[in-house]
């Protein structure tokens, strides 16, 4: 599943994934070239989609990447791929609105 | 509801070129804003002759909408005096936190009107409001910084 999901957010243009290392628990961080974290999750909110925005209570890891927020969807058993594909297309939406 | 309702063009235009998005020189007043919750920050400065704003300007990160609130805000200001300052901040939050606002209000806002949409996403009204609490600041000249938290 996290692979799934990986592979589907770098599929994005203008996704930049935030931690990849290996083994990691399967929760996505990611940055969009086009919209701050917060308008990100805004308008997947508006698609029916639930991620979280901001800086996750981690500012010395944020302050390490030299970055403010992050967007972060966090996947739980009860996800399926077409979950995954639902974000992809919320994130497009994103694209759409913000290009 | 319309995402379109919230992310108007002249939202959009401003978040991605922030207008007066530079500090002016020489100044006499600054304000500084945070969000904890987000990590947006601005840096507010402007120069105050007697009771007019003769310039302002401000350098920070944020979302399209706390970028867009700032750079309309310093667009509305320059040139007016505190006290109008203050009046169109209170019209401005009545705005966005949906308390009222007749049309006359609504009228006198003029481009910054186009926040209304902010009203319906109660989570996004620190990111319009956060430029707004740091002038706040900057024109009382109080110390530390201005939280939307």
């Amino acid at each position: 599943m996290l692979r799934y999901a990986t592979e589907a957010l770098e599929s994005v243009p203008g996704v930049r994934l935030i931690g990849t290392a290996p083994g990691k628990v399967a929760a996505l961080s990611f940055l969009m070239e086009a919209a701050h974290p917060h308008d990100v999750g805004t308008i997947v909110d508006s698609e029916g989609v639930a991620i979280r925005t901001g800086h996750h209570c981690a500012q010395p890891v944020m302050e390490h990447f030299g970055i403010a927020a992050t967007a972060r969807a966090s996947l739980g058993m009860y996800n399926t791929t077409d979950d995954i594909d639902a974000l992809v297309r919320a994130l497009e939406k994103v694209r759409e609105l913000f290009a | 509801m319309d995402l379109r309702e919230l992310y108007q063009e002249v939202i959009l235009d401003h978040g991605k070129n922030p207008r007066n998005h530079r500090f002016p020189e020489p100044y006499n007043r600054e304000g500084r804003g945070y969000n904890p919750l987000c990590g947006d920050k601005i840096t507010l400065r402007l120069q105050l002759d007697g009771d007019r704003i003769t310039d302002i300007g401000f350098i920070g990160q944020g979302c399209a909408i706390s970028q867009a609130s700032c750079s309309t805000m310093t667009e509305a200001l320059k040139g007016k005096t505190v006290g109008d300052a203050e009046a169109l901040f209170e019209k401005f939050h009545a705005l966005v936190t949906g308390d009222g606002g007749s049309g006359d209000e609504i009228e006198e806002l003029g481009k910054l009107a186009v926040f209304a949409g902010v009203r319906e996403f109660p989570m996004r009204v620190k990111c319009a409001t956060l430029g707004w609490h740091t002038l706040n600041q900057a024109l009382h000249d109080e110390e530390g910084v201005a939280k939307t938290e």
